[in-house]
């Protein structure tokens, strides 16, 4: 309960700096912070981290939606994105385009991507910002926890409470093409020097902004946006229970996974507890557990876990867990060299307990990606209150 | 010593300067296809980059020659929707090649007979998706492995029909040179004024020659590489070559 006060008393405080600060007087705003700082009290008393997790993942992706068009409206008067638009670099920039826009502005100094580079709630530096924090941090935790296009996958994988395609012997497959899908982007995106996944191959255009339909080719643009969105978004995660999306096409979730060697938390799994009964590999809905990673004893998941949790809840041995990278590189070299990494002792008192506790990497790690949650939705999730209310109850917004 | 500057030096730096491009350009379709061969080795590696560069010589050779001929014609006949028509022509070409390139390759590193009456052997010893296929591919069935029987397997030959085919996609910097080049009073001395051109790009693709360094002991690196030519084959087939031609964007 002591952790549980602390923790949430620090959320209070982010939660206040980040959207609450400047606008004391909007219903829409106390809303938003009396449900996150719930959610996260919720998470960190019950241990359940991917069930609260998954919560504000889902809703965050509706409400985002719903605030992003509205904005959209707001500014250009629709969602269809204009010659006029792309030319005046009006256009909000993206995350998934970041590892695209790099090759291209190292050799040529230009940015690929008709965003504005500051002033704007989505410009190119302040997303690259962003970003770096979050690598060094939660790393792909990105995907995991703060994406508000993997909200979309990760309701429409629990619809179903069981697989009906078992995914599990195509990890390694879905794992490989996503990496040679980054890789065939970002070398496209250099040779054509404009951004080929947001031209062609962006499912998420259905839910934020689609390109203007004036010739054949576009309307071709327009079903292949539409087919991925409604195959790999909404079908296959509903039938196979894994993030498809993510796990296959998303070049931003390849890059993240090789950029996670930064990141500041990895997940574990702990050899001598493991049991071998897979219920991680079968939860993990980013395809990162293998049989030969517990065959094994690789003792940590594949390169593209994203930390999201839901293997933690299902292991019956609480085998894995969320570690310090520092730590877990440690404990790897001890146990390559056919030792075992000496447990911490017990605290001696309460005062020693509450102390161990508030350091311990599972609250940190979650505390940290939350508080990503928390920087990224405090504008849209309010903003989004506000719009459904004015549509429900009329009046201004 | 004016001649000198326009026959020698000129092109020379034109290619030295503009051949950032020419890689930008280039790299995408050779960075892959190198990555993805198996038992790279230095002395492998270099001779298809000499292929894949013997290629684009071929391409620019030829234009520079035709372009020579036609002489100040070519201002009238190669206008901007003629070289959009041939980039996506030579992408088009390009995409076959690279996406049946990974069959011929396989054929010939397996070394089992590619002919239209046998099954074609396109795998690598496991399974996989989508560029090591447990099951035979038949030519007279699926057309990637028909173009692989067309363009005769072998990874040397597949270097050097992409790098022509590459060739022949109009840069910016290419349509400098194409351009001084038609202005050239013979022939040859538009040839020379392409070559010239050609070796100042040279440079730009001298870090390529370090790829086994990457690609020698991963089979996973050369799986992703593969899958990743395949992806670029269908891209240029489809997006950079189909569909500007059919419909001019
Ligand atoms: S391994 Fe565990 S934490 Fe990582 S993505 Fe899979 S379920 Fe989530
Ligand atoms: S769920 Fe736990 S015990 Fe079961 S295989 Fe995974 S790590 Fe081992």
């Amino acid at each position: 309960m002591a952790v549980t006060a602390f923790f949430s008393a620090f959320m209070g405080v982010v939660v206040f700096f980040f959207s609450l600060s400047g606008n004391m007087g909007s219903p829409a705003h106390w809303i938003y912070a009396i449900s996150m700082l719930a959610v996260f009290a919720a998470m960190i008393h019950t241990r359940a981290y991917s069930r609260w997790r998954r919560v504000f993942q889902v809703s965050f992706a509706l409400l985002f939606m719903i605030s992003f068009i509205g904005i959209l409206y707001d500014e250009r008067g629709s969602m269809s994105l204009t010659q006029d638009t792309v030319q005046s670099g009006e256009v909000p920039f993206c995350q998934i385009v970041i590892p695209a826009i790099i090759a291209p502005f190292a050799l040529t100094g230009r940015v690929i991507f008709p965003a504005r580079m500051t002033g704007h709630f989505a410009s190119v530096m302040g997303m690259i910002l962003l970003w770096f924090i979050a690598t060094v941090t939660i790393g792909r935790g990105w995907c995991g926890w703060v994406c508000f296009y993997g909200g979309w996958e990760e309701g429409a994988s629990r619809i179903l409470k069981k697989p009906r395609v078992n995914l599990l012997s195509r990890n390694k497959d879905l794992r490989s093409f996503q990496f040679a899908f980054l890789f065939f982007v970002v070398l496209m995106s250099l040779g054509f020097m404009s951004s080929v996944y947001c031209e062609w191959f962006c499912p998420f255009k259905l839910v934020t902004e689609y390109a203007e339909i004036s010739d054949l080719p576009s309307l071709i643009a327009t079903v292949i946006f539409i087919g991925l969105f409604l195959g790999l978004v909404i079908v296959l995660p509903l039938l196979t229970r894994k993030r498809t999306q993510c796990s296959a096409l998303c070049p931003f979730g390849a890059f993240q996974s090789l950029m996670d060697r930064f990141s500041s938390y990895r997940v574990v799994i702990d050899v001598d507890k493991c049991v071998g009964c897979m219920k991680c590999a079968e939860a993990c809905s980013f395809c990162a557990i293998d049989r030969e990673t517990i065959r094994e004893e690789k003792g940590r998941p594949e390169l593209t876990c994203a930390k999201c949790g839901e293997c933690l809840s299902v292991c019956p041995t609480g085998a894995i867990r969320y570690q310090f990278s520092f730590q877990a590189v440690s404990d790897a070299r001890i146990r390559a060299k056919g030792c075992s990494p000496v447990p911490k002792n017990a605290p001696s008192n309460r005062f020693g307990a509450y102390f161990q506790a508030i350091l311990d990497p599972q609250y940190l790690f979650v505390f940290t990606a939350f508080t990503f949650s928390v920087i990224v939705s405090g504008k849209f999730i309010p903003d989004a209150f506000i719009r459904i209310a004015s549509i429900a109850f009329g009046g201004p917004r | 010593m004016k001649v000198f500057f326009s026959s020698f030096a000129e092109p020379l730096a034109l290619g030295l300067s503009t051949g950032t491009w020419c890689a930008m350009y280039c790299v995408p379709v050779l960075l892959p296809f190198l990555l993805g061969r198996d038992e790279s080795g230095y002395k492998k590696n270099s001779l298809l980059i000499a292929f894949f560069l013997l290629g684009r010589l071929a391409a620019y050779g030829a234009i520079g020659f035709a372009l020579s001929r036609l002489g100040l014609l070519a201002m009238e006949y190669f206008d901007p929707v003629l070289a959009r028509r041939l980039s996506s022509g030579a992408y088009l070409v390009c995409g076959i090649v690279l996406a049946s390139g990974i069959y011929a390759g396989r054929c010939a590193s397996c070394k089992t007979a590619l002919s239209p009456d046998s099954a074609v052997q396109t795998g690598s010893r496991r399974p996989g998706f989508p560029t090591e296929f447990e099951s035979n591919l038949n030519p007279r069935r699926n057309a990637l492995a028909a173009a692989a029987l067309l363009i005769g397997g072998g990874d040397r030959r597949v270097s050097f029909l992409s790098g022509m085919s590459v060739g022949f996609h109009i840069c910016p910097a290419f349509w400098t040179a194409a351009f001084r080049s038609a202005a050239s009073p013979s022939a040859a001395g538009g040839v020379l004024y392409f070559s010239l051109f050609y070796i100042g790009t040279l440079p730009f693709f001298l870090p390529l020659a370090g790829v086994p360094f990457a690609s020698a002991r991963r089979e996973s690196l050369r799986r992703i590489a593969r899958t990743t030519q395949l992806l670029i084959g269908a891209y240029f087939i489809i997006f950079a070559g189909f569909i500007p031609l059919a419909f001019g964007r």
